[in-house]
């Protein structure tokens, strides 16, 4: 039985209940959720995919996280279900290793720090270059200086690491140079105190360029008419960047900002891998390696699970942290209620 | 892997240089004599000895297939230095034993996968009789997956597992996930697989974990693996001597240091300073008696000496700034002239030799003999009989695992035969050229033919290096020299699980020697960390194994 055209444009096309809507209020909290499905059911099914993938690769692996509070040995059976069922429980006694573990203590200190660095000396740089590069360059050197910009954001760490190495080190180019003027060599890449500039000196070099690209879009889509308008009534360049360019990139800038507290406690992982020798684990250990190195190396699955656990329930109380502060500065932030 | 012992995870970047082969007949003898029975606890803990041991290790039928050029000695590998033309190579299997069933096997591997179908797998398919499905991983960074893989319910049929990897609840893995192979070798029952009887007993000992015969090893030389070398044709020429004791050997470095010419005295040389200061092996070899007492490696006085030694070095800048940031492969500095000194597996002295040679025909380099690090004779401990095996799962049925072991046979040939040749060098035209007794790989051979299938068995020990004789006179005459110094440490030879409570307690150690002789923390932050050991677990696990000791006898021979 198939239903008349008119019918099926009737219930495509629903009319919202008159009465719900009040000027001023928020209409969609408001129709019934059956309403909703039906209208929404198109983008609802075109979002059915990445759900799936989300629930499949994060949701459902979540509940591996039991490990954490077992003596988990993933191979006294043939599979990971069985192995949960059959591992001891040992309650909260990983939690406990943790808080006496002096390690622990070390790699979040330097999660932290080098969080706090990134944020201070990273995060500025994209937005300034987009602002230099949109202001200053001229439109067919532009598409030139953003490519080269770009570049390294597509070479590995390894690769990245290695080019570092060859320029800093202390059999480097810089070092070398140096030495055959007479003067002392340096080596940049096995300063434990220097590591954290080292590290976000590297991630500049090769991310900065890439995160221009948000920040260029969002200044692309200011009217031009803004600019000329202001510039008749008067405005200087500055006054322009300040009363137009600088509001333009402000919800850009706070969702970032937010992302990337909610990120605080991943600050590289296979970028300080690859130079954990060089430094050190002492200046170099963060939560990520840490884990990898308790969990994976050296197979003590349950203890790092139970500091995965930690460092997710503290990711997202930052993130529902920043969001509430971005909230309170007027901006949208990630979402809204 | 330190030069007497296997190693830890992050220290199989060494293999990585080196194309493995196979190890030990003169230290291989067997090793066995009543000692007292298995130790209790977990099933795959403590190890097995006595007549337990007896009843399940295959016999030995030692191989007469050829008479090496130099024949082993002192624990030394035999020496190769011709080949022969395919038609005078012998036979060791008449027969095709594979039954063609479809072999999934996960190995490591140092280089790129020549990847499925290529005509030096489909060579060796068709000599065995089986089809292998290679999951070759990245030998660097195998431990890893290996713990991923085995946690999973889809274990491929064969895993090679080396004995670096063992950390965590790796044996754990080991003793649930695969089979026990002694219904089909322990006894005479190997001798329907005549190469994998000719593998000396020693190694097949410490292919025996939780009380079963589980592995298929790949035997290795009594002597270290790990070896100082140094540039003979630079020392030549400059007129250097070679050191005899810790003191020439700074000295020397202070003479050859020149950092503007972009020349650095050595690498890091920390395993060969555990040798030059007699330092014990690492676990489960790491105990000496003392009075009675069990005293572990770390703390002896010579290891603290031997890093104090080693941080000089470091502190002193002849180490290369490359080495102190472990970025990149040293030893391509040390041929290219950049470090004089440095210290890897031995293999490195062909590998290094052959490609240098291409290009520059006098690049010679030597190894030099331990000493003691005053002077005198070193104490060297004996390496063990094998230190990477094969496993097949316990889940494979017995026409799979007797297609495994047809395969193993046929790995297990030794020098001089047509399946040697064929594993060893690919086929005649293709991959490799033998012209006036002169065999060389080709490009194709050198793309195709890795040493994946080396690590299912290999024969007893033996280095042939036809092309570079030198190399191979060498390397023997090296090994004669050290065996004549080598001891053995307590438990030698023996398979042993540490209960897992104790599996996290050795692990700052590496870290904390990295740190100290790059100079980054203290000496004296050592005694701390062995006073944590101590009081975290180490007196437990002193007496856990004490209790084995006087179950189980000092070693297995």
């Amino acid at each position: 039985m198939s239903l008349s055209t008119q019918d099926r444009r009737a219930r495509d096309t629903p009319k919202p209940p008159v009465t719900t809507r009040a000027a001023g209020d928020r209409p969609v909290a408001k129709l019934p959720l059956r309403y909703r499905l039906r209208r929404d059911r198109t983008l609802i099914l075109m979002t059915l995919p990445a759900v799936a993938l989300l629930l499949v690769f994060a949701y459902v692996p979540l509940a591996g996280n039991v490990v954490a509070f077992q003596d988990y040995d993933p191979y006294i059976a043939d599979n990971a279900f069985e192995a949960i069922s059959q591992s001891p429980w040992v309650g909260f006694e990983w939690f406990q290793q943790m808080v006496n573990d002096r390690l622990f203590w070390s790699a979040l200190r330097n999660t932290l720090v080098i969080f706090l660095l990134q944020l201070t000396l990273f995060f500025p740089v994209p937005v300034l270059l987009a602002l230099f590069i949109n202001s200053f360059v001229r439109p067919r050197v532009r598409a030139v200086a953003q490519a080269i910009l770009y570049l390294p954001h597509f070479f590995s760490w390894v690769l990245v690491v290695t080019v570092f190495q060859q320029m800093f080190g202390g059999a480097g180019l810089i070092a070398q140079t140096l030495r055959e003027h007479g003067h002392e060599g340096f080596d940049l890449m096995t300063d434990p105190g220097l590591f954290k500039f080292l590290i976000t000196f590297e991630m500049i070099w090769k991310d900065a360029g890439w995160g221009v690209i948000v920040f260029l879009a969002a200044l692309a889509s200011v009217s031009p008419d803004l600019y000329e308008a202001s510039a008749m009534d008067g405005a200087n360049r500055w006054r322009r960047m300040w009363h137009i360019t600088l509001p333009a990139l402000r919800p850009v800038v706070a969702l970032l900002l937010v992302l990337q507290v909610g990120n605080a406690l991943t600050v590289g992982f296979e970028q300080i891998l690859l130079q954990r020798t060089a430094v050190g684990p002492g200046a170099s250990e963060v939560l990520d390696t840490y884990v990898w190195n308790v969990g994976i190396t050296n197979g003590g699955f349950s203890y790092a699970a139970a500091v995965g656990i930690v460092k997710g329930i503290f990711g997202l109380l930052l993130v529902l942290g920043a969001n509430k502060i971005a909230h309170l500065m007027g901006e949208q932030g990630v979402y809204k209620k | 892997m330190t030069p007497n012992s296997p190693s830890t995870p992050s220290r199989r970047r060494f293999l990585g240089s080196s194309v493995v082969v196979a190890a030990a007949v003169g230290g291989g003898m067997p090793l066995l004599a009543a000692c007292g029975g298995g130790s209790g606890g977990s099933k795959s803990e403590g190890t097995t000895t006595g007549k337990k041991l007896k009843d399940i290790l295959p016999a030995f039928v030692p191989s007469e297939a050829v008479t090496p050029d130099i024949p082993a000695k002192n624990g030394s590998a035999a020496g190769f230095t011709t080949a022969l033309p395919a038609g005078q190579l012998a036979v060791s299997v008449p027969r095709k034993l594979g039954q063609g069933s479809e072999l999934s096997i996960m190995a490591p591997l140092w280089g790129t996968s020549p990847g499925q179908g290529n005509p030096y797998w489909t060579a060796m398919d068709e000599a065995v009789g089986v089809s292998v499905k290679w999951q070759n991983q990245d030998g660097n960074t195998y431990g890893q997956k290996l713990g991923a893989v085995l946690a999973s319910s889809s274990v491929p049929d064969a895993v090679v597992v080396p004995g670096w990897e063992l950390g965590g609840k790796i044996p754990s893995a080991i003793a649930n996930k695969f089979a026990d192979l002694g219904p089909y070798l322990s006894g005479d029952k190997v001798k329907d697989y005549p190469n994998l009887a000719a593998v000396p007993t020693g190694a097949w000992q410490r292919a025996v974990f939780a009380g079963k015969l589980r592995g298929l090893p790949m035997p290795a030389e009594s002597t270290p693996n790990i070896t100082p070398f140094y540039r003979a044709d630079v020392f030549e020429e400059k007129g250097y001597e070679v050191p005899t004791t810790t003191r020439e050997f700074y000295d020397l470095c202070k003479e050859i240091n020149a950092p503007k010419s972009k020349v650095w005295a050595c690498g890091d040389m920390t395993w060969s300073a555990y040798v030059f200061f007699g330092v014990l092996p690492e676990k489960p070899y790491y105990w000496k008696l003392v009075d009675g007492k069990l005293v572990n490696r770390y703390e002896t006085p010579e290891y603290l000496e031997a890093l104090e030694w080693s941080r000089s070095l470091y502190s002193a800048g002849f180490v290369h700034p490359d080495a102190k940031a472990e970025q990149g492969d040293l030893g391509t500095t040390f041929a290219a002239g950049n470090a004089l000194m440095y210290n890897a597996d031995i293999s490195d002295w062909y590998g290094k030799t052959a490609v240098q040679r291409l290009d520059n025909p006098d690049f010679r380099m030597g190894a030099m003999d331990f000493f003691a690090h005053d002077g005198g004779a070193p104490v060297i401990y004996e390496a063990s009989p094998s230190n990477i095996w094969c496993f097949v799962s316990k889940k494979a049925d017995k026409k799979t695992v007797e297609d495994v072991l047809a395969l193993a046979n046929y790995t297990a040939a030794p020098y001089g035969t047509k399946e040697q040749r064929l594993k060893a060098y690919g086929l005649e035209g293709t991959h490799h050229t033998l012209k006036d007794g002169v065999l060389a790989k080709t490009e194709q051979g050198n793309n195709q033919v890795f040493a994946t299938y080396e690590y299912i068995a290999t024969s007893a020990p033996f280095r042939a290096y036809p092309d570079h004789p030198d190399v191979a006179k060498g390397v023997i005459e090296w090994q004669q020299r050290q065996g004549a110094h080598l001891k053995k440490p307590l438990f030698f030879g023996m398979q042993i699980q540490e209960p897992t409570r104790f599996t996290e307690l050795n692990a700052q150690f590496e870290d904390l020697e990295k740190d100290i002789v790059r100079g980054r923390r203290k000496v004296g932050d050592m005694q701390q960390q062995v006073s944590d050991w101590k009081t975290k677990g180490g007196d437990k696990l002193r007496d856990w194994y004490k209790k084995l000791l006087d179950e189980t006898g000092e070693s297995a021979s």
